[in-house]
């Protein structure tokens, strides 16, 4: 019975952040209102039809991986626009957030091009950005983990998913974190991110959930106590 | 040759006076006499006569070591090793000058160094080690390594320093290092063997089947007994052996074997290299079990997604109904980033029908793993609150399961054995 089909771009390819762990929150999420999902793992190569899911995840990697995951992506480009197009939810994560803008250029010099769903570009540099992250967005405070080198850029236009309130987020400097359009989310925040930000988890889900069942799903409320002490937590270390 | 007597001298020197000052073996003398003699590992090991091992890998590196020191001193040899948490350039340097004589000369037949992963690259050259011993490799502390490929990159460089490598056959990645080898050695499991022995590399979905090298020495079987098991072996040779160990775990099988190889390469036959390793003891932390108010806390330290999974292994493998604490740092040496929890299997300990408590800095996080695969946990931040809450739990006589981070479990020995991390470890 699936009530919600999710994609899970990657989960071979793109997996030592912990990022398993939003789609386990996703699905149990899930459950715990009686509702199931479906989760269509997506790998590099796979044939997949977007439109059959109404909720797509795709998170951070090895960088040796993202180099496929770059050129697999190039072949999907069209696909993925119309699904953002059609309001299809995305979450993507660290190195598939970094693909999802136009392109990436590596510290030494070469190009690895994106799909362009974000306006904005991504530059390898030295220093890497390590330590725990608070973000405030629109759905509350967001608490993660962020781990990256490359320095993204949003263009003028182009909203940020928050403002970083502790940590880097995007870049050293203009203390933004992540990126949205329409119901496309980016963001450098892992760790894992959506077990411990039980709000925004709930809003990718009503908006899925939406998207197949019409607007206006009401999702139950659920203790999330155990949640906000674990981000709580978080928030306080380096 | 004075530069060496200087550097042996002031590095003893700060290290007594480390002591002195309460702050336990520290890796100030090693640091202090690399700074006088930038020389001072390679001056210190060249007299060694019969030659150092090197072992490195991500998992396993200090019980494989214990283990292949046990074998060493049982030909009677004097053997120089270094301890949990010195396995840095300085913590060598710093057990060597312990051991050396005023001249700064070391009087050794054997070496067995444990090396850190990361270090090991910068190590092997001035080590110059007649074997390295890879156990496995398997993403750790991201926040410090950056990745598995770089390291494997690391650790194949310093192969190529050394005699012999013995090399684990089932990790791809250790087993593709005797391209760089200037000899390999391989172990391996048998077929039952490896299927309970998850690599990190294979635990997310299809991998494909590298082919794998013939083995020198093969774990044919390893059954739990007691608070050990009983590994069978089978060497190329076609000699066979069976060995009763007081580690548990088939991990350990695996470092059982790579221990023995390591002995073969240094001289010690397959008969003499097991009636040591029967006679090893888990060390520090790695099933160690330590005796409480009459009760038996295991210990099995955990610190990344491949050690996790081998830990919940265990923990399937028990009774219902056994009191688990996980207690969860993240330290630097522990690593800063906890993401990890969510990369392990912790939904095979659903049904399991075991109490869990959690602790640390980031006890919430492991509740949180724990309440998505379907568990409920208790959690303790405070260390002395969450040991006497878990001691409760277990019944005279009985044994409760402590997993610690690095960090966690210096915490946790300090409450059950007053000094232990002074002695232990410099973190």
């Amino acid at each position: 019975m699936s009530d919600l089909v999710i994609a899970h771009l990657y989960p071979y390819e793109m997996n030592i952040y912990g990022d398993t762990g939003n789609v386990i929150a996703l699905r149990r999420r899930l459950e715990w209102r009686g509702l199931g999902a479906r989760v269509d793992p997506v790998p590099v190569g796979a044939g997949y039809d977007f439109t059959a899911a109404d909720l797509v995840f795709g998170g951070g990697g090895q960088d040796r991986s993202q180099l496929q995951v770059a050129e697999d992506l190039q072949r999907r480009s069209v696909a993925i626009h119309e699904a953002v197009a059609a309001g299809t939810v995305f979450l993507t994560i660290c190195g598939t957030y970094q693909l999802f803008g136009r392109r990436f250029l590596t510290q030494d010099g070469s190009e690895i091009p994106g799909i362009g769903v974000f306006s904005m570009e991504t530059i390898g540099g030295r220093k890497r950005m390590i330590g725990n992250v608070v973000a405030a967005t629109q759905w509350g405070d967001l608490v993660g983990f962020e781990n990256h080198s490359g320095r993204t850029l949003l263009d003028p236009g182009q909203a940020a998913l928050g403002r970083v309130k502790k940590g880097y987020g995007n870049n050293e400097t203009r203390r933004e974190e992540g990126a949205v359009t329409a119901n496309c989310f980016g963001t450098y925040l892992h760790g894992s991110l959506l077990p411990k930000n039980p709000g925004f988890a709930d809003e990718l889900l009503r908006r899925g959930l939406s998207r197949r069942h019409g607007a206006g799903v009401a999702l139950e409320p659920l203790d999330d106590r155990l949640e906000h002490l674990t981000a709580a937590a978080a928030a306080r270390r380096p | 040759m004075l530069r060496l007597v200087l550097a042996t001298a002031l590095g003893r020197a700060a290290g007594r006076l480390s002591r002195l000052l309460g702050r336990g073996g520290s890796a100030l003398p090693g640091l202090i006499a690399e700074k006088v003699d930038p020389r001072t590992i390679e001056r210190l090991v060249a007299p060694v006569r019969r030659g150092v091992v090197v072992v490195t890998g991500t998992n396993g590196k200090t019980t494989t070591t214990k283990m292949l020191v046990g074998m060493l001193e049982g030909e009677g040899w004097q053997v120089v090793t270094n301890g949990t948490g010195s396995n840095l350039a300085r913590g060598i340097a710093s057990r060597l000058i312990e051991v050396a004589s005023w001249k700064g000369r070391v009087d050794a037949d054997v070496a067995v160094f444990e090396a850190d992963e990361a270090a090991v690259r910068t190590l092997a050259p001035r080590l110059r080690p007649k074997v390295i011993v890879v156990t496995n490799l398997a993403r750790d502390q991201l926040d410090r390594y950056g990745e598995l490929a770089t390291t494997a990159a690391h650790v194949a460089e310093a192969v190529r320093h050394a005699g012999v490598a013995v090399l684990n056959a089932d990790d791809p990645l250790v087993a593709e290092m005797a391209a760089s080898a200037p000899a390999a050695r391989f172990f391996g499991g048998a077929e039952a063997v490896r299927r309970a022995m998850p690599h990190d590399s294979g635990l997310y979905g299809p991998g494909e089947e590298a082919p794998r090298p013939p083995l020198d020495l093969c774990l044919e079987g390893a059954e739990p007994e007691g608070d050990g098991q009983v590994i069978e072996l089978a060497a190329a040779s076609g000699e066979r052996a069976a060995a009763h160990l007081r580690i548990s775990g088939p991990y350990n099988g695996y470092n059982a074997a790579a221990a023995i190889l390591a002995a073969g390469e240094m001289g010690v036959p397959l008969a003499r290299a097991i009636g040591s390793l029967e006679e090893t003891r888990p060390a520090f932390g790695r099933g160690q079990v330590v005796e409480c108010r009459g009760r038996r806390v295991k210990l099995q330290l955990v610190k990344n997604p491949a050690g996790f999974n081998q830990a919940i292994r265990l923990l399937g493998a028990l009774p219902a109904g056994a009191p688990v604490l996980i207690a969860i740092n993240d330290l630097d040496a522990d690593g800063r980033d906890v993401s990890w929890l969510w990369d392990a299997r912790v939904e095979d300990l659903a049904g399991t029908g075991h109490r869990f408590g959690t602790a640390g800095l980031r006890a919430y996080d492991m509740a949180l793993r724990l309440k998505y695969a379907g568990l409920d946990a208790w959690s303790e931040s405070d260390f002395a609150a969450a040991l006497e809450r878990f001691l409760g739990e277990v019944p005279p006589g009985g044994t409760g399961y402590l997993v610690p981070t690095y960090t966690a479990m210096l915490r946790f020995l300090d409450l059950l054995m007053p000094g232990t991390s002074k002695r232990e470890a410099w973190a």
